[in-house]
């Protein structure tokens, strides 16, 4: 994992002591909420509904031990013993009080974490692959120009107020599990016609009011000038985005109005002024990054693979679970394990600071002292050895965490929504317990096979809704949440925008609808192992337009 | 009919104002502005504004059923109780974080 450098431990060291005074005088009276906003704001501290939410940067998902066991000791010190981890891959905390705020900052930056561009108009949290540098499936461990990418937009001067937020997700290998589409910039890792490896580009992505699938800008960018390509495109954003009227400052919109050939012509243009400046990387540095992901001493492992099936019939909990939350590796004798943050009537994504303690332990003892945070609101223990998945299990059992449910229809993305979002307008956390509760057996959810479900309160689609399989939206009319449904989304490299097939349900009426979206596509799919989202492909919406509504 | 509501500065509470010019955690206390108490209601909020520690000052709708406050908006409602799910008590001020204007 990348440690801090003398230039990293001294800039947040620096903010963290800025922030601590700014809180000091915003308390004694000498600074005004007007003035001390934006303050807490680029410090990642929000007000929400009941109390203020600290968001905490994960770069690119990855931790370690310590850091996670620092996140428990926040939840249990400074708020209500648990944290909530997000689809950006970080964490929040829903209840801290302002004058701890400095403390809070302080333990995090004694293990190189900070909430710094966790909000406002800047170069947010880089988002990856949550199995980067151990995916069977990997063209390249992208974490190194992750961090390179971090660096980069760290208080960057030229972009710590652009016309809006600005994310970008990265993909180490051809099947995106990071969602680069729908980030203002995607990034995917591609060889060229030499065989050398570097950065396809995608632009203008997003969800929100209005979603965008990004759309290619350039087929092939080597290492050593992607970031004069990124801040290329960052500066024409810059330059062209629209300021006027927050709702259309995305960059997606710049893209959509101007046009992907026009917009590729700018960036063309910047990037012949700035290439092969200062911004050109030197593979020296490339690889001085590297090396802090080198890969960990793998262990011979005579034990190369696991019976599920026998398991299954030996042990059906610990079956299902090897079957479900498994990753295949790159090295022999080891996988990737998700922990599910997804317990049947749980609140997605959140984690008590005992299981925080517990997975850094796990991670510790079992991962090379490293785990990850997913976009869809999981942990991952990146490097286990085969032998020591029964340990593990248990572990997980004893503590509340061994759902084996990764990928099914009780894995669900779920937005905090009206229960405690100043921006919601209908709730998502209990419609999401509803629904893990109807869908609770095994047996069904094996039966459904892979279904992604993603709700989200309100139209800012923090939980992913326009590309569920099935999403789901809360909206307030009259004074009542009714929930609009979605089907045919997709995060992955088959990007899609789920359609709105009708009006919208009251919340006591979505888990049958759900269950009527479920029962046309059993009773249509071809087989079971043809999953719900190539079913509505082959299929079209009808069918499921008709389970929903009937065929009036 | 409407009520005054803020967050606390230094707990981030839900706060209400109440008849006596006091920032209180209960709904139940606060001050119903009628339609032609606008000037009072006014004065409150650039009074508590200049005060700075009630932020996120809200106007909000209410009705009155069987005599309780009755806030029209569900927002309002999750506010005043505190999540519903998961369920958690909600925010309180801290000793030192009691306001008036």
């Amino acid at each position: 994992m990348y440690r801090y450098d003398e230039f990293d431990a001294a800039f947040v060291k620096e903010r963290t002591a800025q922030f601590s005074d700014q809180v000091a005088r915003r308390l004694s009276g000498e600074l005004n909420e007007d003035q001390f906003r934006p303050l807490r704001l680029m410090n990642g501290l929000y007000l929400q509904l009941h109390a203020y939410m600290l968001r905490i940067a994960v770069p690119y998902g990855t931790m370690n031990s310590r850091q996670m066991r620092t996140l428990a000791h926040i939840a249990r010190t400074y708020d209500r013993g648990y944290g909530h981890f997000t689809t950006r891959q970080n964490i929040q905390f829903n209840w801290p009080k302002l004058r701890d705020i400095p403390k809070i900052l302080e333990d995090l930056a004694a293990v190189e974490m900070h909430a710094i561009q966790t909000s406002g108009n800047c170069i947010r949290n880089i988002t990856t692959d949550q199995f980067a540098g151990a995916a069977a499936d990997e063209i390249i461990d992208p974490r190194p120009v992750a961090e390179i990418l971090r660096q980069w937009s760290s208080l960057h001067p030229e972009f710590s107020y652009l016309p809006r937020k600005f994310k970008i997700a990265m993909s180490g290998s051809t099947a995106d599990r990071a969602a680069i589409r729908f980030h203002d910039i995607g990034l995917q890792a591609t060889t060229n016609g030499l065989g050398e490896i570097g950065w396809q580009v995608w632009v203008g992505g997003g969800l929100g009011r209005t979603p965008m699938i990004a759309k290619m800008i350039s087929g092939f960018v080597p290492h050593e000038h992607l970031l004069a390509y990124l801040e290329s495109i960052l500066r024409v954003y810059n330059r062209y985005g629209r300021r006027d009227n927050k709702y259309k400052a995305r960059i997606k919109i710049l893209v959509h109005e101007t046009g992907i050939e026009t917009i590729r012509e700018q960036v063309e243009e910047e990037f012949a002024h700035v290439k092969g400046g200062v911004l050109t990387l030197p593979q020296e540095e490339l690889d001085r990054i590297t090396r802090y992901f080198a890969e960990p001493d793998y262990e011979l492992v005579n034990q190369t693979s696991v019976d599920v099936a026998r398991e299954k019939i030996l042990n059906p909990p610990y079956g299902r679970w090897l079957e479900r939350n498994l990753n295949a590796h790159r090295q022999a004798g080891y996988v990737s394990i998700t922990i599910s943050l997804k317990p049947v009537g749980g609140a997605p994504g959140d984690a008590t600071d005992k299981q925080m303690d517990v997975i850094a332990d796990l991670a510790e003892r079992y991962s090379h002292d490293e785990l990850r945070v997913s976009h869809e609101q999981n942990i991952v223990l990146p490097y286990v050895k085969i032998t020591d998945l029964p340990s593990v299990y248990a572990t997980l059992v004893e503590h509340g965490l061994a759902e084996g449910n990764a990928g099914q229809i009780t894995d669900i993305i779920c937005c905090p929504g009206l229960d405690f979002c100043a921006l919601a307008n209908a709730r998502s956390i209990p419609l999401a317990q509803e629904l893990t509760r109807k869908f609770a057996a095994p047996e069904r959810q094996a039966e459904i096979g892979d279904l992604k479900i993603k709700i989200s309160g309100c139209i800012n689609a923090c939980g992913h809704h326009h590309v569920g399989h099935i999403g789901i939206l809360g909206v307030e009319k009259k004074g009542t949440e009714l929930y609009q449904i979605t089907v045919g989304g997709d995060a992955t490299e088959n990007a899609a925008i789920g359609d709105i097939l009708g009006h919208g349900f009251v919340a006591e009426d979505v888990p049958n609808a759900i269950e009527r979206l479920v029962d046309a596509y059993i009773a249509r799919r071809e087989s079971p192992s043809e999953p719900f989202i190539a079913a509505f492909r082959r299929l079209g919406k009808q069918p499921f337009k008709e389970a929903l509504y009937g065929d009036a | 009919m409407e009520i005054l509501t803020g967050n606390e500065l230094m707990s981030g509470a839900t706060v209400y104002l109440d008849r006596s010019g006091k920032w209180v955690e209960e709904l139940q206390q606060a001050r119903v502005f009628l339609k032609e108490e606008s000037e009072a209601k006014d004065a409150a909020l650039a009074v508590t504004k200049k005060g700075g520690r009630v932020i996120s000052l809200e106007v909000e709708t209410v009705t009155l059923r069987d005599g309780a406050i009755y806030p029209d908006r569900i927002r309002e409602r999750i506010r005043a109780e505190g999540p519903t799910a998961p369920r958690f008590d909600r925010q309180h001020l801290d000793e030192d974080g009691h306001v008036s204007i």
